[in-house]
C-alpha cells in the first residue's frame, strides 16, 4: 500500500512537471494525427494486397498502424527506465531520493510510470484516430484479451528497460541494449512489414523478439477478432518472455546498484 | 550521553575503471586504486555540533556518503541511531537528514512546496501529513511567500534553505551536512549557521555532523571536530584544542606608536611598517610555548612604547594541515 502511495507521488510529480510546460500535450496530439496521416498515404502508395504473407488478410494501415502503437511501448520500456535514471543523475535528484527510505527499485520504476501512462493514452490516441478518421475496424469485443497482450508486452519489454537501467548505472552510457532491441525489433519484429515478408536468415531473428509475438496477437484481437485459442501460442510466448526477462532485468538491477555503490558511482554520468 | 554515529577502523577504497584501450594494452595491470578514507574511528554524541574539516579531496563527503548509505565501506563499520548501514541502510536512512550542497537535487520546473510534498512522500508520509508538514517547514525556514514559487525562480540561499527543509522532512535526530554554505554570500552563510546552532542544535537537539573546509565555520558551530587529509585522521577535539596544541607560531599584528625599534628574542620574529602619524604596524611571528606571547607584550611595554591595538591572524587551513603533517612526522608510531 505504501509503495503503491509513493508511485502515485512519482505520477503527480511528472504531471506536474508535464502540465509546466504548456503548449507539450498539444503538440504531442498533433504529433500522433499527423503520424497516422503520414502513414495513411504511405499505405495508399504501397496498396499491399491482404494475401500479402504475414498481413494475414488484414489492411495494410491498419496493420501499421497497431505496430506504430506498440513500437511507442516498446519505446517507453526501452528509454524509460534507463533514460529516467540517467535524467535524475544529471540534474542531481536521484541522490536526494537515495537518501530517503524508497527503495531504489521503486524509483526506477516509479520514475518510469508516468511514461508508460502516457503511452497508454498515445496508444488509444492512435486506435481512435484511426477508427475515426480512416475507417479501421477494430473489434472491441476482443478488448479483454488485448489488455492481457498489453499487460504482458509492457512486462516484457521492463525487463528488458531495466536491463538497460542496469547498464546504465554500471557503464553509464553505451547500453548495448536499447540499440539492439530497438532497431532489431524496428527491423524484424513486424512493425512496418511482415517478418515473413522477408528472407528467412534475416526474418528469422524477429522469433527472439517480443515484439514479434505481442504485435501477432494484439493484430489478431483487435483487427481480425480472432478467438482466445488462436492467441494463445503468441500469449505464451509473452509470459516466457516475462518469466525470463522480468527476474533477469530485476537481477542485473540490483548487482548495478551493488557494484555502483561499492565504487561510488551512484550519482555519476 | 549516547552515541548518535560510531566509525570504526572505517576505510574506502576506490578502484578506478580502466578504459577499453588500458585493458588491451595491458591485459594483466592492476587497476589504479584510490584511498579516500584509511582507517577511521571516531563517536560523535547525541546532541552536538561534530565538524569534518579538511580540503578538497580529504574524504568528508565520502565519510556522509557511507553513513548515508550511497557508498559502501571496504573495510571497518559505521553505525547510525545504534544500526549498520551496511546492514539496514534503509533503517538508517529513517534516522538521518542529509543536506548537500548541491543545487540542482531539486525538480525546477515545480515549487518549493511541490518540491517538498514530493520528496515527504518517499520519506513515507501519507499525502495530508506530508503537505501540513511541508507547510510547517516552510514556515520555520521563513519560505512561506515564496514557497509557490517554481524552485528555478531561487536565489541560492533560498535552494539551501529548502534542501535543509527536505532534511528535516521525517524529523530525523541526526543531520549530515556538506558544506551547506560553501555557495552563500557572508550574511546568508551566517544566518545559516545561526540557524543551524540556536534552531536545530540546541531547540530541536539534532545531531549535526558538519563537513566542512572552513575554519572559523568550524570554530563558530561545532564542539569538536576531526581534521581529515587525503583520508587520513590528522586530529581530533576541539577546535582550541587542535591548534593550540601544534608546533610553530603564532602571526600577531599589534598598531604600536613610540617604537624605535622591536625587541629582540630568538622566540619571536618582528617586523615593522611605518605609517602616518607615528603610528607603526608590527608583524610578529611568536613561538607558540606559552609565555613567549607575553614576554612581547613586556617587552615592548618596557621601551614605553603604546600598544593601540592587537589582534591574533587566524591560520589559514592550509597552514594548519602543513603543521599537523609536521607534527605527524615527528611524533612516533
Amino acid at each position: 500500500m505504501r509503495t503503491l502511495r509513493t508511485l502515485l507521488a512519482f505520477i503527480r510529480r511528472d504531471f506536474l512537471i508535464e502540465v509546466s510546460y504548456r503548449t507539450s500535450f498539444i503538440m504531442q496530439a498533433f504529433g500522433i494525427f499527423f503520424s497516422v496521416l503520414i502513414w495513411y498515404y504511405v499505405s495508399r502508395v504501397v496498396a499491399a494486397p491482404s494475401t500479402t504473407p504475414g498481413l494475414e488478410g488484414v489492411d495494410y494501415f491498419a496493420y501499421v498502424l497497431l505496430g506504430l502503437a506498440l513500437l511507442h511501448y516498446l519505446s517507453s520500456a526501452l528509454m524509460s527506465f534507463g533514460g529516467k535514471v540517467r535524467g535524475e543523475q544529471m540534474t542531481g535528484t536521484l541522490e536526494a531520493m537515495l537518501l530517503t527510505p524508497t527503495s531504489i527499485g521503486t524509483i526506477v520504476l516509479g520514475s518510469s510510470l508516468w511514461d508508460f501512462l502516457l503511452t497508454s493514452i498515445k496508444v488509444v490516441t492512435y486506435l481512435v484516430i484511426g477508427r475515426l478518421f480512416f475507417g479501421v475496424v477494430i473489434h472491441l469485443g476482443n478488448l479483454l484479451p488485448a489488455l492481457l497482450i498489453i499487460a504482458l508486452t509492457v512486462l516484457a519489454f521492463s525487463g528488458l528497460g531495466i536491463l538497460s537501467a542496469a547498464f546504465v548505472l554500471y557503464l553509464k552510457r553505451g547500453d548495448p541494449i536499447t540499440y539492439l532491441v530497438a532497431s532489431g525489433s524496428a527491423l524484424v519484429g513486424g512493425v512496418f512489414y511482415p517478418p515473413e515478408d522477408m528472407p528467412r536468415w534475416l526474418g528469422g531473428w524477429s522469433h527472439l523478439l517480443p515484439i514479434t509475438y505481442a504485435l501477432r496477437a494484439l493484430r489478431r484481437a483487435l483487427l481480425r477478432g480472432s478467438r482466445f485459442s488462436e492467441l494463445w501460442p503468441d500469449i505464451q510466448a509473452l509470459l516466457l518472455f516475462v518469466a525470463v526477462l522480468l527476474p533477469f532485468g530485476i537481477l542485473a538491477f540490483r548487482f548495478a546498484v551493488r557494484k555502483a555503490r561499492q565504487e561510488g558511482s551512484l550519482v555519476q554520468y | 550521553m549516547s552515541v548518535a554515529v560510531l566509525a570504526e577502523n572505517l576505510t574506502k577504497v576506490y578502484v578506478k575503471r580502466r578504459s577499453l584501450r588500458e585493458m588491451a594494452l595491458r591485459p594483466f595491470r592492476r587497476a589504479e586504486r584510490v584511498t579516500a578514507l584509511q582507517d577511521i574511528s571516531l563517536e560523535t554524541r547525541a546532541g552536538e555540533i561534530y565538524g569534518l574539516l579538511g580540503p578538497n579531496g580529504a574524504g568528508k563527503t565520502t565519510f556522509l556518503k557511507i553513513l548515508a548509505g550511497l557508498v559502501l565501506p571496504s573495510a571497518g563499520r559505521a553505525v547510525v541511531g545504534g544500526v549498520d548501514v551496511a546492514r539496514d541502510d534503509r533503517a538508517v536512512k529513517r534516522s538521518i537528514g542529509f543536506v548537500t550542497s548541491d543545487e540542482r537535487s531539486f525538480y525546477w520546473r515545480l515549487t518549493g512546496r511541490e518540491n517538498l510534498d514530493f520528496f515527504a512522500r518517499l520519506y513515507g508520509l501519507r499525502s495530508a501529513e506530508a503537505h501540513s508538514t511541508s507547510a510547517g517547514l516552510l514556515k520555520v525556514m521563513d519560505m512561506e511567500s515564496i514557497a509557490d514559487r517554481s524552485f528555478m525562480s531561487y536565489s541560492t540561499g533560498m535552494k539551501q534553505r529548502l534542501a535543509i527543509a527536505r532534511a528535516l522532512l521525517h524529523d530525523p535526530p541526526i543531520l549530515c551536512l556538506d558544506e551547506p554554505t560553501r555557495s552563500l554570500d557572508p550574511i546568508a552563510a551566517k544566518h545559516l549557521r545561526r540557524f543551524v546552532v540556536d534552531r536545530l542544535n540546541r531547540e530541536r537537539g539534532k545531531t549535526v555532523l558538519l563537513a566542512t573546509h572552513n575554519l572559523q565555520e568550524a570554530e563558530e558551530m561545532c564542539g569538536r571536530i576531526v581534521v581529515l587529509d587525503r583520508g587520513r585522521v590528522l586530529r581530533q577535539g576541539s577546535v582550541t584544542g587542535i591548534t593550540t596544541g601544534l608546533p610553530g607560531r603564532d602571526h600577531y599584528i599589534l598598531t604600536v606608536r613610540g617604537l624605535d625599534a622591536p625587541p629582540s628574542d630568538p622566540r619571536w620574529r618582528c617586523a615593522l611598517e611605518r605609517h602616518e602619524d607615528g603610528i607603526l604596524r608590527l608583524s610578529a611571528e611568536v613561538d607558540r610555548d606559552g609565555r613567549a606571547f607575553s614576554d612581547l607584550l613586556r617587552a615592548l611595554l618596557e621601551t614605553r612604547a603604546v600598544i593601540l591595538s592587537c589582534a591574533r591572524r587566524e591560520p589559514s587551513l592550509q597552514e594548519i594541515f602543513d603543521l599537523m603533517d609536521q607534527d605527524a612526522e615527528r611524533s612516533p608510531g
